[in-house]
């Protein structure tokens, strides 16, 4: 991991240094890393190995649309992940309290 | 050179970047335990790859054991943006001894790129009238070096504090644990989709990964979504050059 993240860094430096790149494929690469770390966030989130937890997965999900929508109100995704992360925590223990 | 004014300029420059860098290297130690990764290996990979998007992505598959290939892959193409940052940056140095900027391209990152990137940018156009291009490109490489290896520093320390603040907490968290990490990454992903496309890339990646990852655990979520990712790339060009 490090290797590769290195050199991506110091081949520029001595190779293509002034180059720049088209705007194009700037785009591409954020494209591939938006649709990279969205998917993660997935599978991070509803997988367990090869198995969907399908009993947490709408504890998840509503925490997680409430992170995300905290973050976005007010611009720190910090605070986002601290609501969702307290949501989620409790969220399991509410429904089985219900 | 650590006595030197622009270095110590780039240090002070880098405190909002401390800030950010403290939260999140702190929620990746936690994220690592929670992943039963070790306190060494989580800050050796702090210090060898330094770029939080793919530490974090990288977690899961290496918790669960998934072909190196894939963690290279992922790697790799989560970072090949810094291809096109360190390019940029580079001529700014000037001619730079090629050992030192070797050394000091390990420590491009997002935000260690941006906030020195903007300032050179913003001198190019004042350039003093003492002081010649060679030294205006030798106090440059001096504030880039202040502001990102103590970024740098801040960020393999955090990871570590993370940790040690993760082996604290009693049993009966794990639902929150589990949350923290794929929670800050869509709150960071938020913040940062601008445009129908992105919006929609992003969308659309996150509701066919588990299909993809169910169908093949291996790798089906990784081709589903640079499938995606092309595809709507590929789109967006073609509407553009439909409508010029």
């Amino acid at each position: 991991m490090g290797l590769v993240t290195y050199l991506i860094r110091a081949v520029p430096q001595l190779f293509f240094a002034g180059r720049s790149f088209p705007e194009a494929f700037e785009r591409y690469l954020r494209y591939l890393s938006y649709a990279l770390i969205a998917s993660i966030v997935s599978t991070t989130l509803f997988l367990a190995g090869r198995r969907f937890e399908a009993a947490a997965a709408p504890h998840r999900a509503l925490a997680l649309a409430v992170a995300v929508l905290v973050a976005s109100r007010t611009g720190q995704p910090l605070l986002g992940m601290l609501v969702g992360t307290l949501l989620a925590q409790t969220l399991p223990w509410l429904s089985a309290a219900w | 050179m650590i006595s030197s004014p622009p270095f110590r300029e780039g240090v002070k420059a880098a405190v909002p970047i401390w800030i950010a860098y403290i939260s999140t290297s702190f929620t990746l130690g936690i994220a690592a335990k929670a992943y039963g990764l070790h306190l060494g290996e989580i800050v050796f990979m702090s210090a060898s790859v330094f770029a939080a998007p793919a530490q974090f992505a990288a977690l899961e598959p290496l918790a669960s054991g998934k072909p190196a290939l894939q963690i290279f892959l992922i790697t790799f193409l989560i970072n090949l943006r810094f291809l096109v940052m360190s390019a940029a940056i580079a001529p700014y140095f000037g001619r730079r001894k090629r050992s030192a900027l070797l050394l000091s391209s390990h420590l491009i990152s997002i935000s260690t790129f941006i906030l020195p990137y903007v300032h050179f940018q913003k001198q190019s156009n004042e350039l003093a009238e003492t002081e010649s291009i060679e030294e205006r490109a030798r106090n440059n490489f001096h504030y880039f070096l202040g502001l990102a290896v103590s970024s740098f520093s801040v960020w393999v320390v955090g990871t570590g504090v993370g940790y040690w603040a993760a082996l604290h907490v009693p049993s009966g968290f794990e639902e929150g644990l589990k949350f923290m990490l794929p929670g800050y990454f869509a709150c960071i992903l938020t913040a940062e989709l601008r445009g129908k496309s992105a919006l929609l890339i992003g969308m659309t990646s996150f509701l066919a990964a588990v299909p993809g990852a169910l169908l093949n655990a291996d790798w089906g979520w990784l081709i589903t979504a640079l499938a995606i990712g092309t595809l709507g790339w590929g789109m967006e060009e073609w509407i553009q050059r439909e409508s010029r």
